[in-house]
């Protein structure tokens, strides 16, 4: 079937059934960025990361949401697409009819919420996999153990090729010793490290890492670190540039979720004189708390810190 | 009163149409909006051109014939009125008036300042009614009908399909005369037996004939002359959802 | 020439409609599919007739001038429509509903015809109930009935203010569902301009094509002309701007008996004209007699400062206020009939005791406001001072409204016979364009009653009497020459019209119409005043076919054209309606002669002489029309003179 032949309805409905999937996450994420508030030197905020990082209900989820954020946006644009076709000719005069706040607008704050997303995953995201790498001062953790898993098999490997006879003894010493020579500063790190560069986590030991410290040691295919998102949201959020293009994406998001929320309420014809005004202040209180909670998150650290 | 008007001049459907300007004289602020209209044309009739088409019947507001885009707004800047209903003193000596057609894609220029609302016909005749033919009946007292149903009925019923909800929104959807009478068959148990099967017909008919898709900006309930609710659109949303979900038609 | 044969059934009153349609012929199924029907005009009976046909089995082909059926002016009806149900038990039945309508109607309608309509009004009211009509209902979800028009039993069944828009949707969705199914095909924008007989039948219609200017033929084995009235030959009434009388006048020229034409019901509660731009009336319902008294100022420098603006009618005194109907009728008050209303504001004014531009008078709530307070006045009358506002911006709670009559229904139409059958054979008329059943006066909430019992109840099956001879007759193509020769006729009255170049619009001559009209063979008819509208009509006609200026073109939407066809047919219609005045020397309903009223300014019927239907017959171009006469016998009912005092 395809999307485009959809009935009107089903087409608004499906935006509205994803949008209300999507409102259940921006709260959840709002309270995982409060973590940062406590001053615990970013422990409880990097275990969090840690633990959406790594947890697999969590990883499924994310897939179902980016899927969501997609299946959204295309339906948005399909929508917007067929509306337009709709009125071929426009009016000279623009409408001065009334209308409900913020829904004429929503294919535009929608835009900039989507391009808003894309910034945000570049900087939050998309660093988890490497694809996009910031400045050489960023920095990585690591769990010890992976990077010395990491050591003992290049150390394997080297002595396999030597039984194999493969390479030489010599050569194999050779290696060895500049495997060595390379791992000289990371080691004496784990072993001397101070506390601000080994952190604890759930009892495993952790290190931070730079992102050219981290390839010269694991190397290229090393996938086993994560990015120490605590350190990279203070050092983003301390850009007022920065924090001023949040701060305004999250008030277009506001716009845009009050009017998503009644229209929610709408399109699934949840519609009650007794409740109407009940779904109007919830969507109001919810518009303006949800990215009241994620504006605390910068102006925290360009004020607080 | 002098203004200036702005009338939109289209030959037929397929003619390319502009804007000409007028100005009319010594109007009187009692007049209505389409009287004023008529002093124009008696005036190009006067200089031998083709007088504006617009088109009216009732001008008493009940027979959704006449529809103007005034200023911005379908049926000018009144609420709750249509443009027969409209009188000059809401506009000041010295005014411009931009008049325009509706624009909708399923709504094509005829001439001037009338369109082709047949699409609207089209859409009821895919099940905007009971499928009763004439005798067979059973007395009218033998279903009772809550008060509060055959009011919110009334008040859904009272629709005069003048197009006005179609003008108004930005997409230019018909949702709102589409559930006005999706919601009025729906709400009397007359009409529940093919409610299923009708608000399928009818929302695919719509979607067939170009309209585009609503948006819940609410224009149309703020345009519409008969202060349509948009809780209509809600239940016919809800009806829709109810007849893919469960029906088997 | 015609004879009148109303072929009505014979055996008692309440039995004849049932041994009609046990005797009638039928089509059987497989012809009906055969048979072509042409219904002209989409109102409640236009479109509930081919519906009905429809959903039989003919092959319906329905014509609306309007871009929708939905149009129809059957739509601004707002009271509500009468039914014999005695719901409220308060003593009605059907013989009640024929009484008083035949009493309404002043003894000059034909028994067995409206007892016939008080037969089906039950069944209509079934009918529009189970469209989904959204009737007014008692929290016991029960039908709501309310009394009317000074009835003694509550019979009307409303929706809101919105009856007749609520019947005619009722009647749109029904015919929607057999355009739906193929039965009917509905076309739209096209306005019948001849009928065309073959052999002395009408076999077809010649339609033009309003978007296009196109004239086209269509083939009918029966027409059914359902085309509302002609109020608008007044040029100012209540009715809608494109309803007209054109489309019934054809079939009176072409040899169809127009009845009884004087008869025009002229509604007391009008919002009155405010300036020679109006281009219609308002009706404000007539419910705000109950509680508004109506008054003219006492000396008649108050009424001439009134008018020149230096008082307000606020400053008038009481004691110099006329409340001429209380002074007049002191027993009904302002509550006197709808004609006797009407004809007294008018006296007054024309004693130049007007308000306003001259032609009104005030209705006033200030009494009532004090009496009953302003929040009772708004919750009973809220939504129509309102209305009242929007069109005058004036605040009815402070400051009197003005009314004045205006002319609202035609009682007049095709003659028909117990068929619906005009004196065409297969001609039929139904609703408002036929003479009717309402005599000389149309009771309140009956018109809807009537158009929707033509359409649903009778012509459904009295039209199949007529088809069940019809099945052996092939459909004729409409290139024979009955066809050719009604498209030229029509296409060279229209080429006249363009080539007259004139230097006066149609609206000119049509507000000179309405003027001569509503002076002469208005409210008030007196011999004299006839005799010189005759003469004044014909000569306005010449200076028409003189003088007009149609500007535009032919071959595309032209609204000048449309209004000066119809005007040509309303000027010609105008004659004969002031020729029926004049002849008719009585006063009955709403044909008013100021030589026969009693001596308290009561209509004086002459039964002797008038008690019968005045059919007028066309005798061609120029001649004098022939009247033939329909005898009325009233073998049930006993005939007496109205009384309102």
């Amino acid at each position: 079937m395809s999307l485009v032949k959809l009935a009107s309805i089903t087409k608004k409905i499906t935006i509205a059934a994803v949008g209300a999937f999507l409102l259940l996450f921006l709260p959840m994420h709002m309270g995982l960025n409060l973590c940062i508030l406590r001053e615990d030197g970013g422990e409880w905020y990097r275990n969090v990361c840690h633990f959406m990082g790594t947890n697999w209900i969590v990883k499924i989820f994310e897939v179902i949401l980016i899927l969501s954020v997609l299946v959204h946006v295309v339906v948005a644009i399909l929508l917007t697409i067929e509306n337009r076709k709709a009125r071929p000719v426009r009016y000279a005069v623009p409408s001065k009819t009334k209308t409900h706040a913020g829904s004429k607008f929503m294919i535009y704050t929608g835009g900039v919420v989507f391009a808003f997303l894309i910034i945000h995953f570049i900087n939050f995201y998309f660093v988890k996999f490497g694809i996009v790498v910031e400045d050489d001062s960023d920095t990585y953790t690591v769990e010890v153990e992976d990077l010395q898993m990491h050591l003992n098999e290049k150390v394997a490997l080297i002595q396999e090729e030597m039984m194999s006879g493969k390479i030489s003894q010599e050569a194999a010493q050779e290696q060895m010793m500049a495997l060595q020579l390379e791992y000289m500063p990371f080691l004496q790190v784990l072993q001397t490290g101070q506390p601000s560069e080994k952190i604890s986590k759930d009892g495993e030991e952790l290190i931070n890492l730079t992102k050219e410290e981290l390839v010269q040691f694991a190397g290229e295919d090393f996938k086993e670190y994560e990015p120490d998102f605590y350190t990279m949201c203070n050092k983003l959020f301390a850009q007022p540039m920065y924090s001023i293009i949040y701060l305004l994406a999250l008030v277009i998001l506001g716009i845009h979720l009050f009017h998503a929320i009644n229209s929610i309420f709408q399109t699934f014809g949840l519609n009650h004189k007794k409740y109407n005004k009940a779904i109007e202040y919830l969507a109001g209180a919810y518009a303006v708390i949800v990215p009241l909670g994620f504006a605390i998150v910068p102006l925290f650290v360009m004020f607080c810190k | 009163m002098n203004l200036t008007l702005k009338i939109w001049r289209q030959e037929n459907a397929r003619a390319k149409g502009r804007f000409e300007t007028y100005k009319v004289e010594n109007i009187s602020p009692d007049c209505s909006f389409l009287e004023m209209l008529d002093i124009l044309n008696e005036q190009l009739v006067d200089k031998l051109s083709h007088p504006v088409c617009f088109d009216n019947d009732c001008r008493e507001g009940i027979c959704g014939m006449c529809g103007l885009y005034i200023n911005g707004r379908p049926h000018g800047p009144d609420d709750g009125v249509t443009t027969c209903q409209l009188h000059m003193r809401r506009f000041k000596d010295g005014d411009t008036i931009v008049i325009e057609p509706w624009r909708a894609r399923p709504f094509p220029i005829i001439r001037d300042l009338v369109v082709d609302r047949t699409a609207f016909d089209k859409i009821i005749q895919e099940g905007g009614y009971v499928s009763v033919t004439t005798g067979g009946v059973p007395d009218g007292n033998a279903i009772p009908i809550p008060k509060k149903n055959a009011d919110e009925a009334m008040d859904a019923a009272a629709c005069i399909g003048c197009g006005a909800c179609v003008a108004a929104c930005k997409n230019a959807s018909a949702m709102l005369f589409v559930s006005a009478k999706v919601s009025q068959l729906a709400l009397l148990p007359q009409g529940k037996p093919e409610a299923a099967r009708r608000v399928q017909a009818m929302v695919a008919k719509m979607d067939e004939l170009g309209f585009g898709n609503c948006t819940n900006t609410y224009a149309c309930e703020a345009e519409c002359p008969k202060q349509i609710k948009r809780s209509n659109i809600a239940r016919m949303n809800r009806e829709f959802m109810c007849a893919k979900v469960c029906s088997e038609e | 020439m015609v004879t009148l044969n109303s072929k009505i059934p014979q055996g008692p009153l309440s039995e004849k409609w049932t041994k009609y349609k046990a005797d009638q012929k039928l089509v059987n199924p497989a012809n009906k599919r055969k048979l072509d029907v042409i219904v002209v005009g989409t109102g409640l009976a236009g479109a509930s007739a081919a519906a009905s046909l429809g959903a039989l089995g003919f092959n319906v082909k329905i014509f609306c001038i309007s871009d929708s059926p939905r149009r129809a002016h059957s739509i601004a009806a707002q009271g509500g429509i009468n039914a014999a149900k005695n719901y409220p038990n308060d003593g009605d039945s059907v013989g009640r509903l024929f009484y008083d309508t035949i009493k309404g109607g002043d003894y000059r309608a034909r028994e067995a015809n409206v007892y016939r309509l008080a037969e089906v009004s039950n069944n209509i009211i079934d009918q529009c109930v189970a469209q989904g009509v959204p009737f007014a209902r008692d929290y016991a979800g029960m039908l709501d009935n309310r009394s009317f028009g000074g009835a003694q039993v509550s019979r009307t069944f409303y929706a809101k203010g919105q009856t007749g828009q609520q019947l005619l949707l009722g009647a749109y969705s029904a015919l929607s569902k057999e355009i739906k199914a193929g039965t009917v095909k509905m076309y739209e924008r096209k306005e019948m301009m001849d009928v065309v007989l073959v052999d002395g039948k009408a076999r077809g219609i010649i339609t033009r094509d309003l978007q296009t200017g196109k004239l086209e033929r269509w083939f009918g084995h029966a027409v059914v002309v359902a085309t509302g009235g002609y109020g608008n030959v007044y040029f100012l009434s209540t009715n809608a701007m494109n309803s007209n009388g054109s489309a019934a006048w054809q079939c009176y020229k072409k040899g169809a008996c127009f009845a009884n034409p004087c008869y025009v019901q002229i509604h007391p509660t009008c919002i009155p004209v405010h300036g020679d731009y109006q281009s219609k009336l308002t009706l404000m319902s007539e419910s705000l007699r109950n509680d508004g008294r109506i008054w003219v100022p006492k000396k008649i420098e108050d009424s001439e400062a009134i008018r020149a603006g230096k008082l307000k009618p606020t400053d008038i005194a009481e004691e110099d206020r006329d409340y001429y109907l209380e002074r007049r009728y002191p027993a009904f008050g302002n509550l006197v009939p709808r004609d006797i209303a009407s004809r007294a504001a008018k006296e007054r004014c024309d004693a130049g005791y007007g308000v306003g531009t001259g032609q009104a008078v005030y209705l006033d709530f200030s009494s009532a406001i004090k009496r009953l307070g302003k929040d009772k006045v708004e919750a009973r009358y809220g939504n129509l001072f309102q209305m009242y506002e929007k069109i005058t911006a004036q605040n009815p709670y402070e400051t009197p409204m003005m009314i004045y009559p205006a002319v609202h229904y035609t009682m007049g139409g095709l003659w028909v016979d117990y068929e619906l059958q005009t004196t065409i054979e297969g001609l039929f008329a139904a609703g408002e364009a036929n003479f009717s059943d309402h005599g000389a006066n149309r009771l309140g909430a009956s018109a809807l009653m009537q158009g929707l019992a033509d359409g649903y109840f009778v012509l459904p099956y009295t039209i199949q009497n007529y088809l069940s001879k019809e099945i052996y007759s092939q459909p004729i193509p409409t290139t024979v020459p009955e066809f050719d020769a009604a498209e030229k006729a029509v296409a060279e009255k229209i080429e006249k019209l363009m080539a007259i170049k004139g230097n006066k619009s149609v609206d000119t001559f049509q507000k000179e119409l309405g003027h001569i009209m509503w002076n002469k063979v208005g409210m008030g008819r007196t011999e004299a005043g006839l005799k010189e509208a005759i003469p004044m009509l014909k000569a306005l006609q010449e200076d028409f076919w003189a003088n007009v200026r149609i500007t535009g073109d032919t071959n595309s939407m032209n609204p000048e054209l449309e209004k000066a066809l119809r005007f040509s047919d309303h000027i010609e219609l105008a004659q004969l309606m002031a020729k029926d005045a004049l002849h008719r020397e009585e006063s009955c309903g709403g044909h008013f002669r100021e030589e026969h009223q009693t001596e308290e300014g009561e209509a004086k019927r002459n039964d002797e002489q008038f008690m019968y239907v005045g059919a007028w017959e066309y005798q061609g171009e120029g001649n004098e029309p022939q009247l033939h006469k329909e005898e009325l016998n009233y073998e049930f009912i006993k005939v007496q003179q109205r009384n309102y005092k």
